[in-house]
Parts: C-alpha cells; structure tokens; sequence
C-alpha cells in the first residue's frame, strides 16, 4: 500500500515508546503508570508492523503484535486488580505513598 | 509412541492439566467454611494434589531424561517454540522441585495464617508453566509468553494477601517493574527482529552473523534493551529496587517460590538468549559484547548487595538480599562462559540446583518459626530457638551453612564450580570479589545462628507457640536432605549438569 | 495518491503523539486515558498504512474498547482519588532516567535514517502480496504455524483471570449472620496486627448485598478531595503508615466494634 519510507514508522514507533519511558519514570500516579507501559507496549508493536512490511513472506511481525496485544490485555487487568487492592488499603493511587518497605 | 509431541511436552502438560484438575476441584468441592477450624480449608487437600501434579512433573522429566531427548521424534514437532533437550528437561525438573516444596510450605503456612484461599494454588501451578515454556523456548514469542504467564502469577502471589499494604506494595512495586522490564525486552526483540527478520533464537543468531554488519546501530540497541530487562529479571544491581520489598511483602511460600523457580527461570532465559543469539564470538569476546557489562553488574550485585543485607533487622529482607547476592554469584559464572569449552553454564546450572534446595529448606524453616498468622522475621523473633525447638534450629543452621558456602553442603559445591570456572576463564578480580564477598555473607548468616543459639528467647516471643505442619516440617527434611546428598555426593548431579549445558551452546 | 499517503500518516502521527503526551502529561488521569484513546486510534491508523487491517480492527477492539475501558471504569471507580497532587518525594534519580530515555530516543527517531542500513528503510518497498494481514492470510499462519503459542496464551490469559480475582476480590461477608464479628481475633491486638485479611472482612461487612469494592470506596468518599481530614480518612490513612492499620481502618469501619486501643 504506502510508498512512504519505512524509518518514519520506526521513528514515531521509538518516540511512542520512549514517551511511555518517559511517562512511567516521571509520573507517580499508578494508573498513568500503568498507561505508560501500554504506551510502551504500542511502540513495541508499531515497530513489529512496520518490519512486518518489508518482509511480506509471512505474518511474523504482525502474528507477535497480536499476541502482545493479549499479553497487554492479560497484564493491564492484573495490574488494574493490584491498583484497586493498594487503593483500599491507601486511599491513594500514588506510588510514593508506597513507602511501607524501603531499605 | 515416542513420536508424538505429546510425550516431548509431557513435563508441560503434565502440570498444566494438573493445575486445571486442582481448579475444578477447588471449585466443585464445596466446604462449611468452619471458623477457626484449620482442616476444613483448601489448603489441606490442594497443597497435597499440588505437590503430587509438581512431582509427577519432575518424574515425567526425569524419564524424558533418561529416554533422552534425541530419541523424541516428536520433540521436533514444536520448534522452534518450544525446544526439548536435556538444557530443558532438567530446568523442568528443577522449577518442578521447587514449585512442589513451595506447595508443601504453602499447605502449612495458609491456614496458619487465615489466607485459605484456593486460588493460591493454581497460581503456583500455572506459574510454574510459565517457567517452564519459558525455559523451554527457542523463540522470542514463546519466550515472552511464559515469561509473562510466569510474571503475572507470581504478581497475584506476592499481593495474596490483599488486606496487608506490605504485600500490596510489593506486589505493586514488583508488577510496574517487571512489565516496564518486559517492555523494555519486548523493544530489543522487535528490533531484532526488524534487522533480521526472524522471531526464532536460532534464525536470529544465524541471520546476525550474515548480515549484523549492516545495522550494527540496531543491534547494539536491541542489545542494551535486552540485556537491561534481563538484568531486572534476575534482580542484579541496579536493576534490584523491587527485590527486597516483592520479598519481604509476600506470604513466605510466594517468597520462596521467587526465590527458587522465579530466579531459577530467569536464569534459564539469560542462558537461552545470551548463548542463542549473542552466543557469536565477538559478543562474546571480552572486547566488544556482552562480558565487561555482565562483569560489572556481577560485581555490583554481589557487593551491594552483601553490604545491605547485613544492616537488616529482618531475617525475611536479609534472605531476599542474600538472594540478590546469589545472582551476582551466578553472573559471575556466567560471565565465565566467555572461555570457550569450560565447564561455566555447567556451574550455573549446578549453583541453581544447590540453590534451590537451599534457598527452599531455609524459607521452610522461616514458615516454622512463625504461627497463628504472625510471621517470625525479625532476629530477635528467632532468639533462644536452639532451646525450644532443637531440630528445626539444626535444619536452619544447615541450610544458612549451605548459603554462605561451607562444606559439607550443596552450597559449598556450587561456589566451589563457579569459583573453578571463573578462575579458568581468567577472571581473577571477579572471582576474588565473589570470596571476599562469602565472607562477607558468612558474618549476617552467624549472626543469625547466633541468636538461634546464643540468645535467651524474649517472653511471649512467636517462637514459644510453632506452627505444627505435616507439609512444611516434610518440605524441611526434603530440602535437609537433598542439600547433604548434593553436599555428600555432588557428583552425579555435576554431570546431570553437565549434559544440560552440552545442550545449550 | 502519495500526497495523500503522507497527508493521512501525518494526521495518524499526530494524533499518536499528542495522545502520548496528553497521557503522561495530564493530572487528571481521566484525560490521560482519552489520550491513550487517541493514540490508539493514530496507530490504528499507521497500521492500515501498513497494511495490516486485522491488527487495525484488533487493535480497536481490544485496545480501545477494552483495556481504556477498563482503565476508564477503574478511574471513575476511584473517583477524585484517582488524581495525582504534586510529588512529594525526591524525584532527581527518576528525572535523569527521564531524561536519559528521552534525549535517547530524540536520538533515535531522528538518526532512525541514519541507524538502520538502506535495506530497512528503502523508499522502494516491495509490493504486498494480495490479503496481506488480511483475517484469512493472518488467521491461517495463527493455526499452522503459530498454533503452540497461541495455546500457551491459554495459559496466560487464565492465570490473568485467577490473579485478578485472587487480588482484587473482596472477601463477601456471611449473609446469616450479618451482626457476627467477622473475625473473633480482631480484639486479640497481637493478632489484629498480623491478620490483615480478615480485617479486609471487616471493612466489607457493611456492604453485605453489594460490590465488595464499594464498601471500601464508600470510606474513602467520605475523605473531601480538600484533603481535610475526616475520621474515616484519617483511619484508612494513618501517618505512620504501620501493618496495624489495616485493622485499625478495620475497626473505624466496623461501627459494631469499637477501636480496642490501637
């Protein structure tokens, strides 16, 4: 389909991802943290994509996004399930009001 | 009949369908929830079916094992996903091994402390599954879905008890740590992925030394990212901020089974894809691969980690950084593979087993010491235990020698290969730095014999009231004595080690 | 038609990246999950430039009508707690991580031309061969080739469902016998410090009939986004931040049982 230069989806592919980086480093708030991962997760799988393209024998790079797309899935619910057991017990969803253990 | 892909992912399917079983009999069997009476939870007949689905698992491996691999036609049928042979089979044995020593602690130590929950079960078992695909497979997709199905489980593990902020916590901490880590492993293998074309580890590491020359750019980016998630994975310094908190916070059976199949898993990974794709002699030549950056953290690790775990005032925190010093031990002999043609991942793969065992029996006798839902974990909990309870106070001095080293322990052995192998690779800093730190290590594991033994115990203590278990008292004399077998006799298993690692290369 | 090409990619590119950087730049995490909502859709978008329309349709469908909806239901279940205030904590270490990735991937995106070898990034790219990433071209390799995989996902996906609900589930109180204290040790203070669980019961057996999040969510309504402290937040929340608060919250809750001291 497209003519256009494979290293522009690389590109946004790797700002998506350091983004998600980015965001998960700097934000305390867990659910923007969890967010960040799938931001991440999204970079992972516009990079598969676009390697899938140039190599059009087989599905392999969109056949792995696929299966990330579970895993992102499977991962976002246990993680949403450990938010909400923190919260009950906190009242807060900030990660740096985790400071029970430390050192 | 040896034909079949059935019979080559038997150990796999073995405990999956195992674990489905304990599902559907957890939830069929319908139990008066009785207040206060410990019989009538789940505990007492799942921790029984798992330990029996976990050993039959590890026979089921120990059979392919001795059939041997190569005379499995239908092994080949799941490459590259999964691939079977001996590197396989005895980390199927050896997560099975630990997994069923975590049921037997589990049997005991949930209904004593009123988290009788079923689904504790099922989550060790499919965890377990995880570890063992992970183990098992020759493709990144492969790889990252056991390492997920590993991780997620031992997520929920750690957060079981979820009216407690301290396992809460750890399982938070540990669960946005591992997935930032799986994202950053997922990354690295897009990019290989996009240089080569191939998702398989032997199609990568054959396509890399064709045309690597290329996108040298790429690779060494993909490098970096996989090298940092695996680094979280096995919990080194300074990827390790997880560790102490996932370990302190969770129920100790969950602890355990991190310490033991979780790292082991890990372990096997870093194997599969250091040797499987950047198994090339120039990444790993001293000069321009992967050993001067593992050599470094190995370093770290051991040294951080050995100095803060003698600060600690909880047993429990300093057994989980004593664990994240054990991960530098084994770097160090997995650094050691850089001479071609040693025994190293033989060593690595033996420190595991002795590990394991140890790290096992240890936290099984930790599950003793504490009763009626209050754990032991502090020294002062453990004073005077020598007086009360002679027995399990010998176990604990039995594994805390096989911890630090001493002889005549499985732990010995294991320091002793990879100190061998280390040596014969010419690594003589590290492997002086990995002595110095044992001793280190040796003075916090004292210590605590030394409360055990020297200490009177304070009145009221937790101690003066043990827990009494069938299952934890039968996973201590298991793990006791498969320390003082590897201890005694560590032949055999040297060279059940050896053919694991004549697999992998 | 090239124009076209570029004019729609820049669109998709633009909506990815605003996205992102709504989601990890708002404070309300309510719009951080509509930009994780457009992000989806800008990649949706790549993606059928690339011609992979199955993962397109997947990709709304589990991404944008499942897991934002998930994150939307749990944000409007945690209501103005969800949103974040100002860090309180040292965030030095975190901000050079920051910025490490950050400067990184400038790095990256922009030499991308220069990182990857013509071979990957040629203008000339090959032409796709009818029903590429197509549901039948897809769907055939997905069970053939990748059948081993795509059962282990089995695997993967139970043991989400058993982890979550082993995680969040809250423990239901005993309809027959609504008055009973849930657990007899609470009063014992060297129990109730290690008996968490049970003290999770006792927060929810004042909601007998309902969700067992609600309860505990009720408590925390009761706490003014203001942060002025009312005795039910003060009690979920406690300073100290000891093990021994979860029983403490437990006992505020549980009206039928008074505070035995701790």
């Amino acid at each position: 389909m497209t003519q256009l230069p494979l290293h522009y989806f690389l590109a946004l592919a790797a700002l998506l991802f350091a983004t998600g980086a980015v965001g998960f480093l700097i934000r305390r708030n867990l659910l923007v943290m969890l967010m960040s991962i799938e931001l991440m997760l999204n970079g992972v799988n516009l990079t598969l994509v676009a390697f899938n393209r140039i190599r059009p024998a087989n599905h392999a790079g969109h056949i792995f996004t696929f299966f990330i797309i579970a895993i992102a899935a499977a991962e976002a619910a246990v993680g949403l399930a450990l938010v909400l057991a923190f919260f009950r017990l906190r009242g807060s969803v900030r990660a740096d009001e985790a400071t029970l253990l430390k050192h | 009949m040896t034909d079949s892909v059935f019979v080559a992912l038997a150990p796999i399917l073995v405990v999956a369908f195992g674990g489905l079983g304990l599902m559907l009999t957890e939830v069929l069997s319908r139990r008066p929830a009785r207040e206060g009476n410990h019989e009538s939870g789940p505990s007492s007949d799942l921790a029984l079916g798992t330990f029996v689905t976990m050993a039959t698992g590890a026979v089921v491996a120990l059979s392919l094992w001795l059939v041997g691999p190569e005379n499995l036609a239908g092994a080949k049928a799941a490459l590259p996903f999964l691939v079977v042979d001996r590197f396989t089979l005895f980390f199927e044995g050896l997560l099975c091994l630990g997994a069923a020593l975590t049921a037997l602690m589990a049997g005991g130590y949930l209904p004593e402390h009123k988290l009788d929950r079923g689904e504790f079960y099922p989550l060790l078992t499919f965890s377990t599954v995880g570890a063992m695909v992970l183990a098992a497979s020759g493709d990144l997709l492969s790889l990252f879905i056991g390492l997920e199905t590993m991780s997620l489980g031992v997520y929920a593990m750690v957060g079981f008890r979820r009216g407690s902020l301290r396992s809460t916590e750890g399982a938070i901490k540990y669960f946005l740590l591992g997935s930032f880590a799986a994202a950053l492993l997922l990354y690295g293998g897009a990019l290989l992925y996009g240089v080569t074309g191939k998702t398989d580890l032997a199609g990568i590491a054959v396509a890399l030394k064709t045309t690597a020359g290329a996108d040298l750019g790429l690779v060494l980016v993909a490098m970096v990212l996989i090298l940092a998630g695996l680094a979280f994975k096995i919990s080194a310094v300074p990827f390790h901020m997880w560790t102490p908190d996932a370990y302190e916070g969770a129920p100790t059976p969950a602890t355990s089974f991190m310490a033991v199949a979780v790292k082991s898993a890990a372990f096997a990974l870093v194997l599969r894809v250091l040797i499987g794709v950047f198994g090339d002699a120039e990444s790993m030549s001293w000069a321009t691969g992967w050993p001067p950056v593992l050599a470094l953290l190995a370093a770290l690790t051991m040294t951080v980690a050995n100095l803060i775990a003698g600060r600690q005032e909880s047993v429990k925190r300093m057994l989980a950084y004593s664990s994240i010093a054990h991960a530098g031990y084994i770097l160090v002999g997995v650094v050691a593979m850089i001479e071609p043609g040693n025994d190293a991942q033989a060593s690595v793969l033996f420190y595991l087993l002795a590990y394991t065992v140890t790290t096992a029996g240890a936290f099984a006798a930790l599950v003793l010491c504490g009763s009626r839902g209050k754990e032991a974990v502090s020294y002062e909990d453990l004073a005077g235990l020598a007086k009360r309870h002679p027995a399990l106070a010998l176990a604990f001095t039995l594994f805390l020698f096989s911890l630090a080293g001493a002889p005549p322990t499985a732990g010995f052995f294991g320091k002793l290969y990879i100190v061998r192998a280390g040596l014969g690779a010419g690594l003589n800093t590290l492997t002086v730095l990995l002595l110095l730190n044992s001793v280190i290590a040796a003075y916090y594991y004292l210590r605590v014999m030394v409360f055990m033994y020297m200490r009177e115990p304070a009145p009221g203590a937790v101690v003066a009231v043990p827990m009494r278990s069938g299952y934890v008292t039968s996973a201590l004399v298991l793990s006791a004595v498969l320390v003082l077998l590897l201890g005694l006799w560590p032949a055999t298993s040297l060279h059940v080690a050896l053919d694991a690692a004549m697999a992998n290369r | 038609m090239k124009s076209f090409e570029a004019l729609f990619f820049a669109l998709s590119a633009l909506l990815t990246v605003g996205g992102a950087v709504a989601t990890i730049g708002s404070r309300r995490p309510i719009r951080s999950a509509m930009g994780l909502l457009v992000t989806i859709l800008g990649i949706c978008g790549c993606y059928l430039l690339l011609g992979a329309e199955l993962l397109a349709t997947v990709q709304l469908i589990v991404y944008a009508g499942a897991v934002v909806v998930l994150f939307i239901f749990v944000v409007m279940l945690l209501g103005p707690a969800a949103v974040s205030g100002t860090d309180k904590a040292s965030a030095i270490p975190r901000y050079v991580g920051a910025t490490v990735f950050g400067v990184g991937a400038l790095g990256a995106g922009v030499l991308m031309r220069q990182l990857a070898s013509e071979r990957l990034t040629s203008t000339k790219l090959v032409k796709l061969p009818d029903g590429f990433g197509g549901i039948e071209a897809v769907g055939r390799e997905l069970f053939t080739t990748y059948v081993i995989p795509f059962e282990l996902t089995g695997a993967l996906l139970l043991v989400a469902v058993v982890g979550a609900m082993a995680v969040a589930r809250g423990k239901q109180a005993d309809p027959t016998r609504p008055n009973a204290p849930v657990n007899p040790h609470l009063a014992d203070p060297h129990l109730a410090d290690s008996d968490p669980s049970d003290a999770q019961s006792a927060i929810n057996v004042k909601a007998p009939t309902g969700e067992p999040s609600s309860a505990a969510t009720a408590a925390n309504a009761a706490k003014p986004p203001t942060g002025e402290p009312s005795s039910a937040a003060t009690a979920a929340k406690p300073p100290t931040g000891e093990p021994i608060s979860a029983a403490s919250a437990a006992n505020a809750a549980n009206a039928a049982k008074p505070g035995d001291g701790h």
